[in-house]
């Protein structure tokens, strides 16, 4: 039954829907007049409630995890704590809300994490070039926000889809949002049609799985959600009757997912998204729709999946999904690095890089090859780790080449050249974020890495971890590329750029967060250590 | 009266069906024809919950509402991409998929 007391659990979600209508809505009943000043003054009040709001919510999800404050049991009993009191107790626990809606240790890690990738995204976006409508715009970053907070805590295949494309709908517009352009137009269209196909393929492997649970529980009356990720679970553990279903299942949900967080061979459609789309739509698209594409990917494998994990000892036959991803990672680091070196686009060099990062991230996953608990858990916390601080990085790094797009007019590579000499707090900045992708101590990436590196070879992925470790350093070669442009060649005019307020919050606070996550990870690891206690249980 | 069709024979049309819409999907040029091959690939999955519900739990309506999700989902997903197919005709002069390629690398 759904209770009273369950609305502080969904309480982030709910607000990011309701911050979505307050813009739009401030928006329509203002009469704004065509001229160019009163349009920008209507961008930035848009722009602004946006990004006031979503700081209000992160601090609200924050003060809800408990994990900087917690309030103490004999704590008086006043306005304040009150409110606090009744936030914590919509806090990381208990049982998924009617069974389908967790809000575990995950969830609540992944709408920290996904709500400041939309705050530096707005903040990104505050100075970006003007853009018509832009409460609409503001809207349905916002929609979309909150479409990724339940694909992080889906736990069952109705949901799951719907908060697919919760996400997935906004971000098609978002990327084809300048529409009187052809690069962006042409990117949104990409998207959208590479989307629409990968969530067919999606649906298809869900309702395969749905018959097989349904046929699994067809005898007994007790049955009644089978669409919930632990009932698929218990079915699998019962009964081998059309077993083969259940895998063919599994393949499509992966293949369907494996298209959203854009992993060879699923990879076509992201360079050219990645380059057309608007720059800080492309930081977002390439870090929180990513995320919690992963967040999905790691629940629906772990709570629905666990007992075809399956080993990395054979590849004779498919055993189970970490040999699935293992073929998927691969692929994708050797694709992903190698089609990145002969990139001249920026943009499209750092598209084929988060690529790559996301063989990466498949990296923790195969943890789950490994039958110990300890194993297991050490890949979640890799996982987890290496998300946030990918999404960090990678605004960091999308954010300040749309400053340079923004002043040179251009996001080739040759736009970069001399920066250090234009703008050399930028170009600092941009080279933190560049070198933490890369995978440079003492920066958040180096740890990340190491972390990912760590989990695989002690679930005995060994030879991939070799791979990876290969592959890391031919990506030296391209990070290095953007480096040579800032610092050694000579820039085509000395004019000095000037990095706007809202761009250079975010970078600013995106470097601080590579360095301060770098030195000190225990700051967050210990937090992250809390996933695997809920979403490891079960079968 | 159920067992006139035996669920594999339904099954078998819908798995036709999603191999059509597959194929029409990635060998069309033309996006409206694109957006058609997902469309039938959605109509299949909606064969299939109806199916499993009908003949595996009917006493349960969890494959009928799924059916109704997806197709509500689909007729959003179709309204945003006709729009985004305009979009591109406007600029572009053509909705043919492959002469749409500003982008190289």
């Amino acid at each position: 039954m759904f209770q009273l007391t369950d609305i502080p659990r969904i309480l982030p979600e709910i607000l990011l829907i309701v911050l979505a209508l307050l813009v739009l809505g401030s928006d329509i009943f203002e009469r704004w007049s065509n001229d160019a000043a009163s349009q920008r003054e209507r961008s930035r009040s848009a722009a602004s409630l946006t990004i006031f709001g979503l700081v209000m919510i992160f601090v609200i999800v924050l003060l809800q995890s408990g994990y900087v404050y917690k309030l103490p049991e004999d704590a008086p009993v006043n306005f304040f704590t009150n409110i606090v009191r009744n936030l914590q107790s919509g806090g990381p626990v208990g049982d998924p809300i009617l069974g389908v809606f967790a809000t575990d240790h995950l969830t609540v890690i992944a709408r920290l994490t996904l709500i400041a990738a939309a705050l530096l995204t707005a903040l990104l976006t505050l100075d970006f070039r003007p853009i018509g409508h832009p409460a609409e715009f503001y809207a349905l970053l916002l929609s979309s926000t909150a479409g990724m907070g339940l694909m992080a805590a889906a736990n069952e295949l109705i949901l799951a889809y719907l908060a697919v494309e919760l996400t997935s709908i906004p971000l098609y517009i978002m990327a084809g949002y300048f529409r009187a352009e052809t690069k962006s137009s042409e990117a949104g269209m990409k998207y959208f049609l590479f989307g629409a196909l990968s969530s067919g393929i999606l649906l298809y492997g869900m309702s395969l799985t749905y018959g097989f649970v349904a046929n699994a529980f067809n005898a007994s009356i007790s049955a009644n959600n089978l669409t919930q990720f632990d009932t698929i679970a218990r079915a699998a553990f019962l009964s081998d009757d059309g077993r083969g279903m259940l895998i063919l299942g599994m393949i499509f949900i992966i293949a369907g997912l494996g298209y959203k967080v854009a992993v060879v061979p699923f990879h076509g459609w992201s360079p050219d998204v990645y380059q057309g789309a608007p720059t800080p739509v492309t930081a977002f698209v390439s870090t929180a729709s990513k995320a919690a594409g992963f967040f999905l990917l790691y629940r629906v494998l772990v709570t629905a999946f666990p007992g075809l994990n399956g080993s990395l000892e054979s590849f004779d036959e498919l055993s189970g999904w970490t040999t699935l991803l293992a073929l998927l990672t691969l692929l994708t680091l050797i694709v992903g690095n190698l089609a990145a070196l002969p990139q001249n686009n920026a943009k499209r060099l750092l598209a084929y890089s988060s690529i790559a990062q996301a063989g990466f991230i498949l990296l923790a996953l195969l943890a789950w090859a490994s039958p110990l608990p300890i194993d297991r858990e050490m890949g979640a916390s890799a996982l987890i780790y290496y998300l946030i601080v990918y999404t960090v990085t990678n605004i960091g790094a999308f954010g300040a080449l749309a400053v340079v797009s923004m002043a040179v007019g251009g996001d080739e590579l040759s736009d970069l050249n001399g920066l250090a000499r234009r703008n050399l707090g930028l170009t600092v900045l941009f080279t933190v974020s560049v070198l933490s992708l890369a995978g440079i101590p003492p920066l958040a990436g180096f740890f990340a890495k190491f972390y990912v590196f760590m989990a695989a070879w002690q679930a005995g992925a060994t030879w991939l971890v070799i791979i990876a470790l290969v592959t890391t350093i031919i990506s030296l070669y391209y990070y290095l590329r953007f480096l040579k442009a800032m610092f050694i060649t000579a820039p085509a005019d000395d004019t000095p750029i000037a990095t706007p307020l809202g761009m250079n919050a975010t970078l600013i606070v995106t470097t601080v967060l590579l360095l301060v996550l770098g030195i000190f990870p225990n700051l967050i690891l210990s937090v992250i250590d809390q996933v695997q206690a809920v979403a490891g249980a079960g079968f | 009266m159920i067992n006139a069709v035996p669920l594999e024979w339904v099954l078998t049309v819908s798995a036709a069906l999603f191999c059509i819409g597959l194929f029409g999907a990635l060998s069309r040029r033309n996006m409206v024809g694109i957006l058609m091959g997902v469309e039938l690939m959605l109509n299949s999955v909606n064969i299939n919950l109806v199916a499993f519900w009908r003949y595996l739990e009917p006493r349960f309506i969890t494959g009928q509402t799924f059916a109704l999700f997806v197709i509500t989902v689909a007729a959003a997903e179709a309204a945003v991409g006709l729009a985004m197919i305009i979009a591109i005709y406007r600029n572009w002069a053509t909705v043919n998929a492959d002469d749409v390629d500003s982008m190289k690398g």
